[in-house]
């Protein structure tokens, strides 16, 4: 891991001085779970997308002032920060890609779409009732506080320690449980019954 | 533990909330409780809901080249959405307050104002602040700026809440968005915004795209069509023009999205009171992102003439005839890259376009505050200026050719002339385009027709020349000669004869041709011909056939004359010459040996060759009726 890290720094480091292909395998690193992370902090995939790139115009721009040996959480910390603001700024909007075929114009269809290729035993009427369940679910996380929502991606989907989501987040263990047990309260209420 | 877990506590068993301690006592507990264990099992049930967002997600290639892509250009920001943090409204309006009850303070303490009097002179801010009507820094003017009345501040403020809202593309990302309506408290309002006096909240017009010139060189007219593409909010957009230093017709400006137009409406165009040069568009948008946008206007300062340069061969029945047009701008503006089309034709506009650029504002002094009745004046609403209409019988040349001299040696090769009949319009589509900066002109090459038959005449015509005879040039914009495509606009010529065998040039003569329409002839006056020359000569004069009224008087006579007509050529070529004779009456007859033709009622018109190098006669009576005299030749003339 320290390895790991290590290069990372160095990656980073080689970016700063021009190399043209540091950047890029930091992309290809981290870039799968940056973007499942901000997919599950956005309402789809193009805006999570957008804010992916805005993550990383943060990185190339901040990326002199790196001086630590942890970048996945120093990268998430721009990432939370990027996905903030952008949702204080697109609060209601929508955004959907001209380029894009308007049957499967968010990620809902896309996960839709992937389940559906992965269950031999698919319905029609199951795809819609998933469906439903997903976009039920994507609302209850999508309705929770910016703070909760990122301590839950962080911490559910992610996988990150509670320590290291307080580093991201830059706040104390306690306050992510804290922001964690707050969100989890409130998503009880609004989750729907997928076993039943 | 002896009680049942809570809610609270399950959450934080499961999800390693609690601490060490809180978790092992909640694991032994659960250990003997099946009560506990139900619920627990319910509580994983509910939030197994969240795995339903648990796919993984794989960044694209398309993805990381975009990000790659973006770190690797500089960052240009053609569009500047002035934003304002919500901080800076309140410390604005807290100034503003404060101000005022400062203000009404030393209203009422006299002794407070002479302190105030006595103070340093105040900055430039202060200045603005009180006055409200410098050009400022943002903030300054931002405040400077704020609406007077309650309803204008009531929609201002209703208008920065939702900007508050409002989403933004990251400026990088090359896809164009849609906004979908999905929430009601998205929802864009009905009403406009207050026409912003100061910069905040514009969008300032990104370089251009596209660029067509349309230049009409009989009414020092222009009009120019941009293409640019606007990054569009959704909601209310300022756009901002300005045109300070050049020649545009403020009330021509016109604005059209060339995409998504059921989406976005240009509300009204507005000329800020004090703000000069500049005029505002509002534009109403359902969507979000990169819109194309077609501004049109007129301006004036751009003109092109066409010119020929034509070159006869030696033995002078046919010539090489090559058309150029010359721009000039001296617009104010630069145009890069500019399809080019000329208009030939006159047309009818209500005011010079320069008089209308040279305004100090667009259509009349903006009211002031206190003429208009306190109901905030200034705001002009504008268009397409109306009546400017066009007559018939134009033709459009589309002209962007052959780029000439050191100066303009960014294309130096040949471009292919396209032309199409379009409407009453020939329309030149041109391969490529040009680039005219202000204050330059460029010399374009328009046709290049080698072999064009022609017919060099002399004509001699005392009651036109005197006693010069004029060189003439005559061939026919048609297919035989190998032009009659289109019509040829007016414009001079210059005709070189080659001296020699070399091919040495030889200046011939210089005349402007009138428009030529297809299949109509033309000739090329090229002034006094030295190597030909006419002598007339009256050999004989007397009177004859005398008639008397019933008082002796004379009523009516002959009057016969001898001319004596001499030829001179002494060029070596032959030569055809058109000799006009007039007799200031109708009532002639000729005697001659030589044929003539009755050019009118008053003309005769004789045509001779003569050989290189050689004199030659003409000789003719004529006799002309006067008075009672001319009865005898009524039916014979």
């Amino acid at each position: 891991m320290a390895s790991m890290e290590s290069t990372d720094k160095s990656l980073v480091e080689a970016h700063c001085k021009g190399d043209p292909k540091a950047f890029g395998e930091l992309v290809r690193r981290y870039g799968d779970g940056l973007l499942g992370y901000l997919t599950r902090m956005s309402r789809n995939r193009h805006e999570a997308e957008d804010l992916f790139q805005e993550t990383f115009k943060r990185v190339h721009e901040k990326a002199h002032t790196f001086r630590g040996s942890q970048f996945k959480s120093w990268l998430f910390t721009i990432a939370t920060n990027a996905a903030i603001d952008g949702m204080r700024r697109g609060k209601g909007i929508r955004m959907l890609s001209l380029n894009q075929k308007f049957d499967c114009n968010d990620a809902d269809s896309e996960e839709l779409s992937s389940v559906a290729l992965a269950d031999d035993s698919y319905e029609p009427s199951q795809e819609a009732a998933k469906a439903e369940q997903v976009q039920q679910v994507r609302e209850a996380v999508m309705s929770l506080p910016s703070r909760q929502r990122a301590t839950l991606v962080l911490a559910y989907y992610q996988q990150l320690s509670y320590p290291e989501v307080a580093k991201v987040l830059g706040c104390s263990v306690g306050t992510v449980k804290t922001q964690m047990f707050r969100a989890l309260k409130t998503l009880g209420q609004k989750l729907p019954d997928v076993q039943g | 533990m002896k009680h049942h877990l809570t809610e609270k506590e399950l959450i934080e068993y499961q999800f390693k909330l609690a601490s060490d301690a809180q978790m092992k006592e909640a694991a032994e507990h659960l250990e003997g409780c099946g009560q506990c264990r139900g619920n627990l099992e319910k509580l994983q049930r509910k939030y197994a809901a969240l795995d339903l967002l648990g796919e993984k997600a794989e960044i694209s290639e398309d993805l990381i080249t975009r990000v790659t892509e973006q770190v690797r250009r500089p960052v240009v920001k053609t569009i500047a959405w002035f934003k304002k943090p919500l901080w800076m409204s309140s410390a604005a309006a807290v100034l503003v307050v404060g101000l005022v009850l400062v203000a009404n303070q030393m209203g009422k303490d006299g002794t407070k104002q002479r302190e105030i009097a006595q103070e340093p002179m105040p900055t430039v801010d202060k200045m603005e602040l009180r006055s409200g009507q410098s050009i400022a820094p943002m903030t300054e003017m931002e405040v400077a700026s704020k609406p007077e009345s309650t309803q204008a501040r009531a929609l201002q403020k209703n208008d920065m809440s939702r900007k508050a809202t409002l989403a933004m593309a990251p400026k990088e990302k090359a896809d164009t968005y849609v906004a979908m309506d999905k929430a009601s408290d998205d929802a864009i309002s009905e009403q406009p915004p207050f026409a912003p006096a100061s910069a905040i909240e514009l969008v300032t017009l990104p370089r251009r795209d596209k660029v067509q010139l349309t230049i009409y060189n009989s009414a020092d007219m222009t009009l120019v069509r941009e293409r640019r593409n606007l990054t569009m909010k959704r909601g209310w957009n300022w756009l901002q023009f300005m045109w300070a230093n050049t020649l545009i017709d403020p009330t021509s400006l016109s604005l059209e999205p060339l995409a998504e137009a059921d989406k976005i409406n240009i509300e009204q165009l507005v000329f800020p009171a004090r703000l000069r040069e500049l005029g505002r568009w509002l534009i109403h948008s359902e969507v979000s992102g990169q819109v194309p946008f077609e501004i049109t206007y007129f301006t004036s300062g751009i003109s092109w003439r066409a010119f020929y340069m034509g070159t006869l061969a030696e033995d002078e029945k046919t010539m090489q005839l090559q058309g150029y047009v010359r721009v000039a701008n001296n617009s104010g503006e630069d145009y890069e890259e500019a399809q080019t089309r000329l208009i030939v034709g006159n047309v009818h506009i209500l005011d010079e376009i320069a008089e209308l650029a040279k305004r100090q504002y667009p259509y009349n002094r903006p009211i002031s505050l206190g003429e208009a009745g306190g109901m905030g004046g200034g705001m002009m609403v504008g268009g397409m200026l109306k009546g400017q209409e066009l007559d018939g019988d134009r033709y459009l040349y589309d002209v962007a050719a052959d780029s000439f001299g050191a100066a303009f040696s960014d294309k130096l090769g040949r471009k292919e002339i396209r032309k199409e009949g379009l409407s009453e319009y020939f329309l030149y589509s041109i391969e490529g385009t040009e680039t005219i900066p202000n204050q330059w002109g460029k010399r374009l090459l328009s046709f290049d027709v080698k072999d064009i038959e022609v017919e060099s005449l002399y004509k001699y015509d005392e009651e036109r020349w005197g006693n010069q005879t004029i060189r003439f040039v005559k061939f026919a914009n048609d297919e035989e000669h190998n032009l009659g495509e289109t019509p040829i606009p007016n414009g001079d010529v210059k005709l070189y004869g080659k001296a020699d065998s070399e091919g040495l040039l030889s200046y011939v003569g210089g005349t402007n041709i009138k428009y030529i329409p297809v299949d109509e002839e033309v000739e090329l006056n090229l002034g006094p011909a030295r190597l030909v020359k006419v002598e007339p000569k009256l050999m004989d004069f007397r009177t004859d056939n005398y008639m008397f009224d019933r008082r002796g008087n004379v009523a009516g006579w002959d009057e016969i004359r001898t001319w004596k007509i001499e030829i001179i050529n002494t060029r070596e070529l032959p030569i055809e010459i058109e000799i006009t004779r007039g007799f200031g009456t109708v009532y002639w007859i000729i005697e001659s040996d030589t044929a003539y033709e009755k050019h009118d009622a008053t003309h005769a018109r004789f045509n001779l060759k003569p050989e290189p190098k050689s004199r030659q006669a003409l000789e003719y009576t004529v006799t002309t009726y006067h008075g009672m005299r001319e009865n005898t030749l009524t039916g014979n003339n």
